[in-house]
């Protein structure tokens, strides 16, 4: 009796809400109205004046980088609902039709496009009012050119002598998180997403008590320079926040690197990695907050990589 | 950790029959070493099916609750199960709500004797539902186009649950099932349900209790009975069938390609012909023949539609409870692991739309509006007095997770400040970030927890099982209510 | 051994065969970043001048790796048939090279005489050819393997469809996959890589897989590229794997950091004959590509090229059904821009056919290396006028889970109608009979995935 009455008070709060939805547009339906209106009285009280501080004016702009168009082309498919279910299970280019073998105009540009946009990333900056943001001060490597970059991932594992000179100058030395942001392959990995990583895992250190020594950027990084920084400023455990090797579906991901007591001679075995970090991928804010707590384990099992347990 | 298993309960107690199962689930990890953990029920294995047990009862409609403990009791004894080492699962409590006056009684004694985080009767709609996805509707709907419904035909009640491309879309219940006419061996009808008197007056058929009935007439109630049903599920008419309907009548149309019948009625269809009274009374109701003429009509074909064999009958009920209704959350949630299990905590869901997430006022209304609603529906508590789930977020930045928590928590304490824990659900895999930012804010008081990756519905209540491994939180959902839609 | 010559006035004096090798190949960032690339033009002809006039027997007496050392070594050693190889261990390479590319050489005498030389010896041909001779010679050659159907015939192009997702939702790989089969694509395998390394998240994959080519009837097999020991576990568990993969390296040390060694593969192969689902005889799918061991600094000062044909000798063993060279994956520090990557498509394709194996290649590149969709169009076209086996189907090329770009279902229907090719023919059947491909051209029905649906 009791779970019907609750049934019946559920059903009506659906009905309320949906109604409530639509009070922007049109005027409640006739059956619901009264109800309805007490909702509204309740929700004018002065009680719920809105008193929201916005966090900075950018938070609500929306930052949209152009998504792609995914509409099927396919003139006459055998089943239409189907081919929406189709295209909403993957990002994957399908239902693009054809003309003769070859793809539609639009959809050619399309990926010519992302490519486009995959190649800047790679050659791209990283925009300087990010960093500054942060107050990230700038290292580089070796490695020159990105030419360069690219055929000598060596030297993009070692800081030049200026570099070193600044960290030992500018950060805190032994810290017990140390946080590194790079560029990598992509450096609109980092301007799309460090505003939300790097805030979250902040935070997320502060839950669980742990102190973080003095970030910075590494220009023209590759993600075994962790072991040179590990060397000059012996962090407990060492973050590198590091632009991916671009792909078309978003040449924006970002990848997180985590190792304890980083030093030369690192493999690869030894570093844990959180992948995939954007919009459409690992959500950046709940990898940030996901990353604090890889790090605490870290400090609390001494060892990152393979024999981590996480 | 890379897999675990936990063991699953199921138990139905029906206006006839009582089981129970024992199932254990094994959850895997379903994510790569480089991405955030995710972990998924991957193997469902049943350990234990009891006997079906007759439902011990006092007097006429009253469950003998102290009867259903020992059978339980006895039932865990065989299969060699600890109450322990019971981490989810379900109990249906079944039948017409006459038979249901004593479920509170039922409840408690179940939550004592059938582990500590089986609790609760669920409602028609979800039983219909676990029917449905026992008898394998569910799974079968992922393969074909068109509208798959099972129904699910017991003692007093039938559970139809429509299935489409793999999720439940609708439910329906009717007052059809086999003990809803009794009979005794000198064919004189001894009981006749309340619940189907305006039907059978709208029909024009005459049946009472102390009448001798012959096998024709008792064979014209059974089709008309199986007949208004199929016209109901197939929409094919439902003035006069809408009467045998329990609660809500369907909102929609549903062409419906195939069915199964489940449910000791179900179990009947397979059964020899019935052609006496003597086959009809054989259980003391016109169950037998219930079954029959469901069997006839599938032979006959008159509707169009395609009828299957269910993969279970009469088990169909208890087996979706106890290895289809648990479910996972995602692996990163804020939690604090003393607060669980928590159970029966009914859901308020706050859809936003991008407009609203855009500006303050307007999220800030919002959040009033269903806080507000809250306040108004469940009584003040300083436990949990609903999880709010959360839906329509999208892509959430660091900035409007703030405003977003801020809202949230701001309001929270405001609305319900005796309230020592705040549980929120979120559509998308944001638990963490989001439950690390109120904790951050409410500093204890209340207490978060914030799990993500559950679908919840207005009307639906959930269950929070102890954390396995950390973080994996079994959940499970009981869905009381249907919206329509597809 | 000769190992001195002089070009243009230049003497030129190498030390011992590695520098031969290196020093011969056509320029390579891989090559250069372990620093044994020759310096300029004149020194890399000066190399291909010496290595020409070297014998088979000097290839072999010298090991650059010897068999004592390293078990690629031992497998390639004990693979030479010793009655063919004394017959032609006097020729030069020149010699070699010419007699491959003669009128005088049918296929079959090709195939004989291959099975008396070692990787290094076929690699070392490689350097000495230009890429038509690379495509001539192996156009000559033809290597049909069978699992559940038959590949490699002439005329034939097959493909694999490459139905990836970025979180392995298997709904979301179903799709990719009725995309593929509806433009024709899949006879060589269809084949997922994983992004979950689990035993359970391959059983499902190749489950569904499964499933799909049983409801349709589909002469094709299954594959999911996860480690071979994940694949191994997840067979053992019962699931349904036509075809087991696993990443090929050209050196012990090379296999080791791939987590793998002849003892494993050994183990696999075994377990493929007891429970592999294929009627065989081949069920092995391998994948290569040049820069994978200095990746691992498993090298040892051997040039990207031989080490490369050395894990074509390793692939030799086990008769495999398919063998893929990833050429353009591994990026811009092995394979810098376009005419590497071509180049390296060729020879890979050529040494793999010289050894017997039924080649495919994986047509593609890396977002960060000087290549684009047009260089993809033009490998494409110049490996499918080579005769080979296979290439790989992804939609409009990009794949959305590994993050590179490949050949598209597009895209090779087009080799197959530029160049006059076809499915294999049990494939083709099927095609015809879902009404997808008449007279080996696409039908209006094609390139709609909802008819699987």
């Amino acid at each position: 009796m009791e779970q019907q009455l609750d049934f019946l008070v559920d059903k009506v709060v659906a009905e309320l809400q949906k109604k409530l939805s639509e009070l922007g547009e049109k005027a409640p339906a006739q059956a619901v109205e009264q109800a309805v209106e007490k909702v509204v009285e309740a929700s004018m009280q002065p009680g719920a004046q809105p008193s929201v501080e916005v966090n900075g004016a950018a938070a609500f702009q929306s930052d949209v980088s152009e998504e792609p168009e995914r509409t099927a082309q396919i003139p006459n498919p055998q089943w239409k609902e189907g081919l929406d279910e189709l295209l909403t299970s993957t990002p994957a280019r399908i239902g693009v039709w054809r003309t003769g073998v070859r793809p539609l105009t639009k959809t050619m540009l399309q990926l010519r496009r992302d490519h486009a946009a995959a190649v800047d990333a790679v050659y791209g900056e990283v925009r300087q009012e990010v960093l500054d943001q942060f107050s990230l001060f700038t290292v580089e490597t070796q490695y020159d050119n990105t030419e360069n970059y690219l055929k000598r991932p060596d030297m993009g594992r070692i800081l030049t002598d200026e570099g070193v000179r600044l960290l030992q100058e500018r950060c805190q030395k032994k810290p017990q998180v140390q946080i590194v942001v790079s560029d990598g392959l992509s450096a609109s990995a980092v301007d799309a997403n460090l505003k939300d990583v790097l805030p979250s895992l902040l935070d997320s250190l502060k839950s669980y008590g742990l102190s973080c020594g003095t970030p910075f950027f590494v220009k023209g990084g590759r993600v075994a320079s962790m072991d040179h920084i590990g060397e000059v400023l012996e962090p407990e455990v060492l973050v590198m926040l590091i632009g991916e090797r671009p792909g078309l579906v978003t040449a924006h991901s970002m990848s997180a690197y985590m190792c304890y007591r980083p030093r030369k001679g690192m493999v690869e075995s030894e570093r844990t990695v959180i992948s995939n970090i954007h919009r459409q991928g690992t959500s950046p804010v709940e990898a940030g907050a996901h990353i604090g707590t890889i790090l605490s384990k870290m400090l609390e099992q001494k060892a990152s990589g393979v024999k981590l347990v996480l | 950790m890379d897999e675990q298993w936990i063991q699953s309960v199921g138990i139905d107690v029906g206006t006839s029959t009582t089981k129970m199962i024992v199932s254990r689930l094994r959850l895997g990890r379903m994510s790569s070493t480089f991405s955030l953990p995710r972990y998924q029920i991957v193997e469902r294995q049943l350990l234990y099916a009891s006997e079906v047990h007759s439902t011990p009862l006092i007097g006429f409609d009253e469950i003998d609750a102290e009867g259903i403990g020992a059978i339980l009791q006895e039932e865990y004894r065989k299969a060699q199960i600890s109450l322990s080492s019971i981490k989810s699962g379900a109990v249906i409590i079944t039948g017409e709500t006459a038979s249901k006056k004593n479920a509170q009684h039922i409840v408690h004694l179940l939550a004592e004797r059938s582990g500590d985080f089986v609790v609760a009767t669920a409602g028609a709609d979800l039983e219909g539902v676990l029917a449905g996805k026992g008898a394998g509707a569910e799974k079968r709907s992922q393969t074909i186009q068109g509208t798959i419904v099972n129904v699910d035909i017991g003692g007093g009640t039938a559970n139809a649950a429509y299935f489409q491309r793999g999720r439940a879309i609708a439910t329906v219940t009717f007052h059809v099932g086999g003990r809803l006419i009794r009979l005794d061996q000198q064919d004189m009808v001894t009981y006749v349900s309340p619940n189907i008197q305006a039907w059978l007056s709208a029909k024009g058929l005459r049946i009472t209790v102390g009448q001798r009935i012959s096998l024709a007439e008792i064979s014209e109630v059974a089709r008309q009975m199986a007949c208004s049903m199929l016209d109901y599920l197939t929409g094919k008419e439902r003035q006069i069938s809408g009467l045998l309907v329990v609660g809500p009548q369907l909102r929609g149309d549903f062409p419906v390609e195939e069915l199964t019948v489940s449910g000791g009625v179900g179990k009947l269809m397979e059964g020899a012909p019935v052609r006496s009274m003597a086959d009809v009374s054989r259980y003391g109701d016109f169950g037998p023949l219930l079954g029959y003429v469901l069997q006839q009509e599938r032979e006959k074909g008159t509707y169009a539609v395609n009828w299957l064999d269910p993969e279970q009958t009469v088990r169909a009920t208890v087996i979706g409870a106890g290895m289809q209704s648990t479910e996972i959350s995602g692996s990163t949630v804020h939690i604090k692991p003393e607060l669980l299990p928590i159970k029966n905590i009914p859901i308020l869901k706050l859809e936003l739309t991008q407009e609203q997430l855009a500006n303050p006022a307007q999220l800030h209304q919002e959040v009033a509006a269903i806080y507000q609603l809250g306040e108004r529906l469940f009584d003040k508590t300083t436990g949990i007095p609903f999880a709010l789930a959360i839906s329509g977020i999208g892509y959430c930045s660091y900035a409007l997770l703030q405003t977003i928590s801020q809202e949230l928590s701001d309001q929270y304490r405001h609305y319900f400040a005796e309230s020592q824990t705040m549980v929120v659900i979120c559509e998308t895999d944001m638990a963490k970030a989001l439950g690390q930012a109120l904790a951050l804010r409410c500093k204890g008081a209340p207490e978060i927890i914030c799990i993500d990756q559950v679908r919840v519905e207005y009307g639906d209540y959930i269950d929070l099982g102890e954390p396995i491994s950390g973080t994996i939180i079994p959940v499970v959902v009981k869905t009381l209510a249907f919206d329509e839609k597809a | 051994m000769n190992t001195k010559t002089t070009v243009l006035g230049q003497t030129y004096q190498f030390r011992d065969l590695k520098e031969i090798f290196a020093k011969a190949n056509e320029d390579k960032s891989g090559d250069q970043l372990a620093g044994i690339a020759a310096s300029d033009s004149r020194e890399r002809v000066a190399a291909k001048q010496v290595l020409a006039d070297l014998t088979l027997a000097d290839i072999r007496n010298n090991p650059m790796l010897p068999p004592e050392e390293d078990e690629v070594s031992r497998v390639i050693e004990e693979g030479i048939n010793e009655k063919i190889y004394n017959e032609i261990k006097n020729w030069s390479v020149a010699e070699l090279r010419e007699y491959i590319l003669s009128h005088n050489a049918g296929e079959n005498d090709i195939k004989r005489i291959s099975r008396g030389l070692s990787s290094e010896m076929i690699a070392a041909t490689a350097k000495l050819m230009s890429n038509l001779d690379l495509i001539t010679a192996a156009a000559k050659i033809r290597n049909v393997t069978h699992c559940n159907t038959a590949i490699g015939q002439p005329g034939v192009l097959a493909a694999r469809v490459q139905p990836n997702h970025p979180s392995d939702n298997v709904q979301g790989i179903k799709a990719a996959l009725y995309e593929g089969l509806s433009y024709g694509i899949g006879d060589a395998v269809i084949g997922i890589n994983p992004v979950i390394d689990t035993a359970d998240s391959v059983k499902d994959i190749l489950t569904m897989t499964k499933e799909v080519m049983n409801k349709w009837e589909i002469p094709t097999q299954n594959c999911v590229l996860a480690h071979v020991t994940t694949q191994m576990r997840a067979i053992r568990q019962g699931a349904p794997a036509d075809l087991i993969f696993q990443s090929l390296a050209g050196s012990e040390k090379g296999n080791n950091a791939f987590g793998i060694d002849v003892k494993l593969l050994d183990e696999a192969d075994e377990l493929m004959r007891k429970e592999g689902t294929s009627y065989g005889p081949n069920f092995w799918y391998f994948e290569t590509g040049q820069g994978s061991e200095l990746s691992s600094e498993a090298h040892f000062g051997i040039d990207q090229v031989t080490m490369e044909s050395r894990c074509y000798g390793l692939a030799r063993k086990y008769n495999p059904f398919i063998v893929n060279t990833v050429v353009g994956f591994i990026g811009p520090e092995y394979l810098y821009d376009s005419r590497q990557v071509i180049r390296a498509g060729l020879e890979d394709h050529y040494m793999g056919k010289l050894h017997g194996l039924p080649m495919g290649c994986d047509v593609c590149y890396t977002n960060h290396m000087k290549v684009d969709q047009n260089d993809m169009d033009n490998l494409g076209i110049l490996l499918s006028a080579a005769g080979v086996n296979f290439v790989i189907g992804v939609a409009m090329a990009d794949d959305v889970m590994l993050n590179y770009q490949s050949t598209s279902f597009h895209d090779i229907a087009a080799f197959r109608e530029v160049l006059g090719l076809r499915p294999a023919p049990a494939f083709e059947k099927w095609l015809e009979k879902m009404g997808i491909m008449e007279n080996g051209k696409l039908t209006a029905r094609a390139g709609d995935p909802t008819i699987f649906m």
